[in-house]
């Protein structure tokens, strides 16, 4: 059993007096890799710059190997964040060269100059930039700049390792390198690592634990009805095609590949089609039923699986049962981004 | 029309034959208004800083302020420094007034709030994201605060040549302060305003083609700094 490297408890952080994080209790062992999984705005970023001790949480108590740093003082602080790292989203580089960029950490925890040679040369080459040592960061493509970012952060030998998103709009040969990469560290040195993600298959391969976060609050499954889907502009308006029959409604405006979520209680689940001002309406076979407490769990195939919760009043009024026809209808404001 | 012909030929024949009085004037346009943004400088850019990276009560009507001076009417700043350094003002036992040291001192004043401004929108604009970058690495605050202000050097660099452009083309405070008094005081934008009312066309255009041309070298090196940013 390995040693809990970070432990969190009733957290609390809102801004402009809206919770953006609420979560009880959560806990990180040492060497493992997990996954942060959540629509936009659950509460990952927040979450990240929280552990890293960059923003202080209203309420609730950190610890780093049991010991309490809530309220640490600003050179134990410095010393924790020491030996952790934070690459954003949008990382930013220092207009300088590539190997000021990796030198940065280095010679803040004043490492003689020939280990700091030895390790941004061993790194740089981990990711494929042996040959960027003296190229300007303001002349590297986007791709090339996250890998310094990861270079960077990995030349540290951080035991635990945050990354937020380290994979949205790159190119699949980066992020294969990326997968490499983490799994290596983390093999090797038993690098922690903490990886905030949208892509939920990839977030299983990669981690050992998947921790989902929804509306700031730590979920202990993964939300109904995710569907991934491309972005396409119809005679309906903004839609999400998921197949060539299927495609959804939706509030937002974005484009490309996106995951969307609907949550069951959202869905209204009628024996006939009815007119209503809800913009996605669907008919399918109920396929599967499975109470839950006072609830009804339902699965309908209307060309993709959906799951519906209703009351068991409901259910038992309409007298559901498996194959019967019915008709599923949303709002296109219930089809959240994922 | 004759005169602005005869204008322009004198006006080359005094700049190409390195005319003493003309280069005298150019220096000490130059020593006035590099020493005025210098120091002036040194006090902008720190406060510039501070008021981007320290949350206090009143922030916000100080960057107010600061921009409302931005468009300070230079004979407005003359007059006013003036009240203060005449024999009759309170300082006035420093007998600066008519001096060199008079219009640095109300260049300083007019470079001052130009400085504090540019310097805070460049630190501004990154300072979050630079701030936690280098904390997240490892960095003390102290450490942090320096990145900061290293990754805002080119647009810092800007403010200083901007502050420069104004005070070097002003002709307001230099006039009221210096009082354009030759061999002493009398700097290009005097001099043009002198030479042209008496009728020495080719001598105040002479003087305009140099303060074009440092206008335009000014110009040249705060486009070099703003392609630097990323």
């Amino acid at each position: 059993m390995s040693e809990k490297i970070v432990e969190i408890k009733s957290i609390l952080k809102s801004y402009n007096k809206k919770v953006v994080l609420d979560i009880d209790y959560l806990s990180f062992q040492e060497g493992k890799i997990y996954a942060l999984v959540g629509p936009n705005g659950s509460g990952k970023t927040t979450l990240l710059n929280i552990l890293n001790l960059l923003i202080r949480p209203d309420q609730g108590k950190i610890f780093y190997f049991n010991q309490e740093v809530s309220w640490a003082r600003k050179e134990q602080r410095i010393e924790l964040r020491r030996q952790m790292t934070l690459v954003e989203q949008s990382p930013y580089l220092f207009n300088t060269t590539v190997w000021n960029n990796l030198a940065f950490g280095l010679q803040a925890r004043k490492l003689p100059y020939s280990m700091q040679k030895e390790r941004i040369n061993r790194i740089l080459n981990l990711v494929g930039l042996s040959n960027f040592q003296y190229r300007k960061v303001n002349q590297l493509s986007g791709g090339e700049m996250k890998r310094v970012a990861l270079a960077r952060a990995l030349v540290l030998e951080p035991r635990l390792l945050l990354l937020d998103e380290p994979t949205a709009s790159l190119d699949q040969r980066y992020i294969d390198i990326l997968e490499r990469v983490i799994k290596r560290v983390n093999q090797e040195n038993k690098t922690t690592v903490l990886i905030t993600t949208h892509d939920l298959s990839r977030a299983y391969r990669l981690a050992q634990e998947v921790v989902s976060l929804l509306e700031g609050k730590v979920i202990r499954e993964i939300p109904e009805n995710i569907f991934r889907g491309e972005m396409i502009k119809n005679r309906k308006g903004n839609c999400l095609k998921i197949t060539e029959e299927v495609s959804f409604v939706i509030g937002t405006e974005k484009e490309g590949i996106s995951y969307i979520y609907i949550d069951p209680r959202d869905i209204i689940l009628s024996l006939q089609s009815f007119q209503s001002s809800a913009r996605n309406s669907f008919l399918g076979k109920i396929v599967k039923i499975v109470e839950q407490n006072h609830l009804v769990k339902l699965e309908v195939d209307i060309g993709v699986l959906m799951v519906v919760m209703i009351t068991k009043e409901s259910f038992q009024d309409l007298r559901l049962n498996l194959g019967r026809s019915v008709y599923l209808t949303f709002k296109a404001s219930a089809v959240k981004l994922y | 029309m004759d005169f602005i012909i005869e204008g322009i030929f004198r006006s080359w024949q005094l700049i190409f034959s390195l005319d003493r009085e003309i280069f005298s004037i150019v220096l000490l346009s130059l020593r006035v208004s590099l020493t005025a943004t210098i120091l002036a400088s040194f006090l902008g850019i720190p406060l510039g800083f501070l008021i981007a990276v320290r949350e206090y009560w009143g922030k916000r009507l100080t960057i107010a302020i600061v921009n409302t001076l931005l468009a300070l009417p230079t004979v407005v700043v003359g007059l006013l420094i003036y009240s203060l350094i005449s024999r009759r003002g309170p300082l006035g036992v420093l007998g600066l007034l008519f001096t060199p040291w008079a219009m640095i001192i109300g260049q300083f004043v007019l470079a001052l709030p130009i400085i504090i401004a540019l310097t805070y929108s460049a630190v501004q604009g990154i300072d979050k994201k630079v701030r936690n970058t280098a904390l997240t690495l490892g960095a003390t605050d102290y450490q942090a605060a320096l990145t900061v202000i290293r990754e805002a050097r080119y647009a810092v660099l800007a403010a200083v040549v901007t502050g420069f452009g104004r005070v070097i083309a002003e002709v307001g405070a230099a006039m009221i302060l210096g009082g354009n008094i030759k061999d002493s005081t009398r700097v290009m934008t005097t001099a043009i305003a002198l030479e042209t009312s008496k009728g020495e066309f080719g001598f105040a255009l002479a003087l305009g083609l140099i303060l074009l041309l440092v206008a335009f070298s000014v110009n040249i090196l705060l486009h070099y700094f703003q392609g630097k940013k990323v």
